[in-house]
């Protein structure tokens, strides 16, 4: 009773088609995503599909386990399967949503000013909570001091005032298939740390049999 | 990273129990499990081992690493060598905590295998604090380390990175850059 998803996805030759994936590849996918959100110091692109299809795999569960019969120890299993998924759903949610409002005027500056082939980082919910969130930033400073201020003082430039996520931070990374001539240390001290963010995944602090695999734009 | 969290991954690594009920194959997302037959071994995940030993619906075998034998000589491989050496399980750590807390009547031998558990997760975090002091002492940009387990990156993780940011930012603020990016409102 394996099902196969649709979920569009890349094949190597940068083309656009349908991969198609077994329930448990998704959920591993999942998993994969809330680590890499977890431990990125950046929000990273946001995976609709991914979600999406967890959301209708949970649903259509539930929806099972409401028309099965009684039979006790068949459903609890289940159960807590579906809370352990939804656990890990909710937890990758939440820490999008925490970097969000961490850093929301530069989340929404970068969205203003992509590309329309570039991926976008936010949902559209996210988008909406993101453009709602610094309406009520804004309205709540302008109220609460601003409006008190002198009048040439007024205005807080929140690009500027609120801190950029750090690019530079260190991360651990883990290597998931060989790539050779990864360039690490190029010559100027801060080039070092810049040639991490762009471009492939870099072996930062690589630990080779466990974590991460970090593609950062 | 929480600790809990990293547990909570390492729950979904296979044990093999042996029920005392039965049930026929049951599909979940993750995969298919079963059929469950009273006295035959069967390989489940282990948060869910660990549900039907509390329910007292099952047995549980310990893995076949988790031999006091075995340990003793892994224990003494990793104290000779300076690298990590590599673990019988990426989850060695937590999956000893969960059997020895929840089914040590089903293992035998269990405090001494605590004791070598514990022995050899000291030695590693050792050498972990002695990499991370040479890594920061020679202000390396990056380090290969191989054969570590997540939680032990997690115990010492988030301290190091953090501290290595610090010590980044002092650094690059020695030396006048263009970008300097100051208040001056």
């Amino acid at each position: 009773m394996t099902e196969e998803l649709g979920l569009p996805g890349q094949d190597s030759d940068g083309g656009s088609e349908e991969v198609v994936l077994t329930p448990a590849e998704l959920i591993e996918r999942l998993e994969q995503a809330w680590m890499n959100e977890k431990f990125a110091p950046d929000l990273l692109e946001s995976k609709p599909e991914i979600v999406e299809c967890v959301m209708e795999q949970l649903d259509h569960m539930e929806e099972n386990l409401r028309r099965a019969k009684k039979g006790d120890l068949k459903i609890s299993i289940h159960r807590m399967e579906i809370e352990r998924i939804r656990y890990v759903l909710s937890s990758y949610l939440r820490c999008r949503l925490m970097k969000i409002e961490k850093f929301f005027p530069h989340v929404l500056e970068k969205e203003k000013t992509r590309h329309e082939e570039e991926p976008s980082r936010l949902s559209p919910e996210e988008f909406a909570f993101a453009k709602e969130y610094m309406a009520s930033i804004e309205t709540y400073l302008k109220n609460v001091a601003l409006k008190h201020m002198p009048p040439n003082l007024q205005k807080v430039d929140l690009l500027r005032s609120v801190p950029k996520p750090d690019l530079d931070s260190y991360v651990f990374l883990r290597v998931k298939e060989r790539q050779e001539n990864i360039l690490v240390e190029p010559e100027t001290d801060e080039q070092r740390k810049i040639s991490l963010v762009t471009g492939e995944w870099r072996p930062y602090w690589s630990v080779r049999n466990p974590w991460l695999c970090w593609q950062s734009k | 990273m929480d600790p809990a969290e990293v547990e909570f991954l390492a729950e979904k690594e296979l044990v093999t129990i042996i029920p005392n009920f039965s049930l026929d194959k049951i599909y979940l997302i993750g995969g298919d499990l079963g059929p469950f037959n009273p006295g035959l071994p069967v390989q489940v995940p282990l948060w869910l081992a660990i549900n039907l030993k509390q329910r007292q619906k099952c047995r549980l075998l310990p893995p076949e690493w988790m031999d006091v034998e075995k340990l003793e000589k892994i224990r003494d491989h990793e104290r000779m060598e300076e690298t990590f050496t590599p673990m019988p399980s990426p989850y060695y750590m937590e999956l000893t905590k969960l059997l020895l807390n929840h089914a040590s009547d089903n293992i035998p031998k269990a405090d001494e295998i605590r004791t070598l558990i514990k022995d050899v997760w000291d030695t590693r975090i050792a050498k972990l604090r002695v990499s991370a002091d040479s890594f920061v002492r020679q202000q390396e940009a990056h380090a290969k380390l191989d054969n570590l387990t997540l939680m032990e990156i997690n115990t010492s993780g988030a301290f190091l990175t953090q501290a290595l940011n610090h010590m980044y930012k002092l650094r690059t603020n020695l030396q006048p850059s263009e970008s300097a990016q100051s208040q001056d409102f």
